[in-house]
């Protein structure tokens, strides 16, 4: 059999299993142990590299990031945010979904969890929009769309994992991933205003009342800032910035704004010993497929077809990579495609001489627009069973919200000087800049 | 007798109360693993700024992270938690359910069995290469994988049997619980 062929096989056993039920990790797994009974590895190596797809630093990240967004949900602090979001766009009209898009931007910058972010919103946010009488499948299309922002700010899962298998500065995909999600963000807004359901008119909050609500709220929106101000100062890896969070949450944040909550810490920590082992049990088994994946060649078939159209023309071949991740991010999770897709991307990056942050950027928000796609969309799927409302209907009304993510991939894919613009000014050396001979400043090729 | 957060108290029709201790110890386990794996960061932290580094800790966090991770492949297991494409099975008739339910535990058990048989020859192999610079064996780190295979391996029998037995229904939807992104 040849090697397309094999691979052809691996992918349908992977698909196959999965929709038939068999848990994502297994079902790729499967789909890899028919390729090595075709192929001459043996299946010793290929169960190893279970473990040592897993047995990198800087996924290291990823508990800490779900952990931060486990401790702000069950301490429930994050109230205070959703306050201080009222007291922002609260008297807007379509008030409670505008209130659910600052929200989500806030919480971004804590938590790089879109389930976290869905879990709080429709827990909190929901129920009231359910009381100013918004349709309930708008409520669950807009938590989810809002909660894709979890992915691009600053912590995203998605960037740890995307510059661990990828070798790309995970602080340069980090900042990329400031301005389409603040595109995201402002576009849900903008949604909201023209075309989303009235709401009850609120009055404008004071001056005072909105900073009472900041004062509130300054404790929680010092993660950020911890976070992103270790790893831009060079003080901590994105890992450390990670621990720093959480030891900042549990030694500060949650004894100051809710002492009752620290004898449930230690179940928080048990909690989310199972909450990272999920995913990264499937990143285990992707990083099995994508190293079979490699060895059969795969990336060099793909990456032929897609050239074949492209050429080394840098807009094609993000174009065509784009169409490809909606398709998989359709039909399957983000963070086993980026791992078994990365040879393949890898090796366009380089054909288009694109910017790895900036192709970075690029899939990482195609990936989280996969979220509420169906018939894989986890956020939307996860919205609409909390809401309260069919998948089917969540997804006819999310349908007009999907303007604001191709727009938003659009804007990255023709201007990358304004996705790197961050990342250049603030991480230079993460998008390939270097000191100037001179020794002051820095020489960036390609701006 | 355990009880929630130790125990999960869904799908207990699929349970044998026998294993009760087994989830409970793996809850608590990857619990332990995420605490010391966050204490090692944090002293590798600490001692690196005082500039006396600990460079066996990064190896220790590797490990607490890696033993955590297989630890919780198998809670997962039992509690019905892992990641799913589809949450089609459930709104199937129920004898068509049943056989879903089944072919995804069987395919399940074959792969746990693959992580015990060749697992433990990796770990064989593995005893023989060391990590530098505390030269721990390998082997230390990757036998968490043939004995994440046999928890697994067993709770997937433990949820055929009963599941014959008792029906594979009554379960929550198991997508909304467990996705991370």
């Amino acid at each position: 059999m040849s090697n397309g062929w094999i691979i052809l096989c691996m992918a349908a056993i992977f698909l196959g299993l999965g929709y038939a039920g068999v848990p994502v990790a297994f079902a790729i797994i499967s789909g890899v142990l028919f390729a090595v009974y075709m192929t001459h590895v043996s299946f010793s190596s290929i169960i190893g590299q279970l473990f040592h797809g897993i047995d990198t630093e800087a996924l290291l990240a990823v508990p800490f990031f779900l952990l931060v967004g486990e401790l702000m949900t069950s301490a429930n602090v994050t109230h205070r945010m959703i306050v201080l979001a009222q007291t922002l766009v609260g008297h807007m009209r379509g008030g409670l979904a505008q209130i659910v898009a600052v929200f989500s931007m806030f919480f971004a910058g804590i938590s790089g969890s879109s389930t976290a972010d869905v879990a709080v919103l429709a827990r909190t946010v929901g129920p009231e929009m359910d009381k100013e009488g918004y349709d309930r499948d708008y409520t669950a299309a807009v938590i989810a769309s809002a909660s894709t922002i979890a992915n691009l700010i600053p912590p995203s899962i998605m960037a740890v994992v995307y510059g661990a298998t990828g070798n790309v500065s995970i602080g340069g995909l980090f900042l990329g991933g400031v301005v389409p999600g603040l595109l995201v963000g402002f576009g849900i807004m903008i949604f909201n205003r023209f075309f989303g359901p009235i709401g009850v008119k609120r009055e404008r909050a004071t001056f005072g009342q909105f900073t009472e609500a900041l004062k509130l709220s300054a404790l929680p929106l010092m993660i950020p800032v911890i976070i992103m101000g270790g790893i831009l100062s060079g003080l901590f890896t994105p890992t450390e910035a990670g621990l720093i969070a959480v030891a900042y949450i549990t030694f500060v944040l949650i004894p100051l704004l809710n002492r009752k909550h620290i004898k449930h810490l230690a179940t928080d920590f048990a909690n989310a010993g199972l909450l990272y082992s999920i995913p990264l049990a499937a990143v285990a088994a992707a990083s099995a497929f994508g190293w079979m994946l490699a060895y059969l060649k795969g990336p060099d078939v793909v990456s032929g077809w897609i050239s074949e159209v492209a050429g080394t023309n840098p807009l094609m071949i993000m174009f065509l990579l784009v169409v490809l991740f909606v398709i998989i991010g359709d039909f399957m999770d983000a963070i086993p495609a980026i791992i078994i897709f990365m040879p393949i991307i890898s090796v366009l990056t380089q054909l288009g001489e694109i910017n790895p942050v900036h192709m970075g950027v690029v899939i990482v928000v195609t990936l989280a627009f996969g979220l509420i796609t169906p018939p894989y969309g986890i956020s939307l799927l996860m919205a609409s069973k909390f809401v309260g409302v069919s998948f089917t209907k969540a997804v006819v009304r999310t349908l007009p919200l999907y303007l604001v993510f191709f727009a938003t991939i659009a804007f990255c894919i023709f201007f990358p000087q304004v996705v790197l613009w961050l990342p250049k000014y603030l991480l230079p050396e993460s998008v390939g800049c270097f000191h100037a001979p001179s020794g002051t400043g820095y020489i960036c090729p390609g701006f | 007798m355990w009880s929630e957060p130790f125990v999960s108290a869904r799908e207990r029709n699929l349970k044998w109360p026998a294993l009760d201790g087994l989830e409970a110890f793996l809850y608590v386990a990857g619990g332990a693993a995420i605490i010391g794996f966050s204490l090692s960061v944090l002293f590798d932290v600490i001692t690196r700024q005082i500039g006396y580094p600990w460079l066996w800790l990064q190896q220790v966090t590797t490990g607490c992270f890696a033993y955590g991770v297989f630890i919780g492949m198998a809670l997962a297991a039992r509690r019905n938690e892992h990641m799913y494409l589809t949450e089609i099975v459930s709104t199937l008739s129920p004898e068509a359910r049943r056989a879903f339910e089944v072919f995804s535990r069987v395919v399940v058990f074959i792969v746990a069995m693959f992580m015990i048989i060749f697992g433990w020859e990796n770990f064989l192999n593995d005893m023989g290469s060391f990590r530098m610079p505390s030269l721990i064996p390998l082997g230390y780190y990757t036998i968490i994988v043939p004995v994440s295979g046999a928890f697994i391996a067993l709770f997937e029998i433990e949820q055929l049997v009963n599941g014959l037995k008792n029906g594979f229904g009554s379960g929550e939807s198991h997508v909304a619980e467990t996705h991370h992104e």
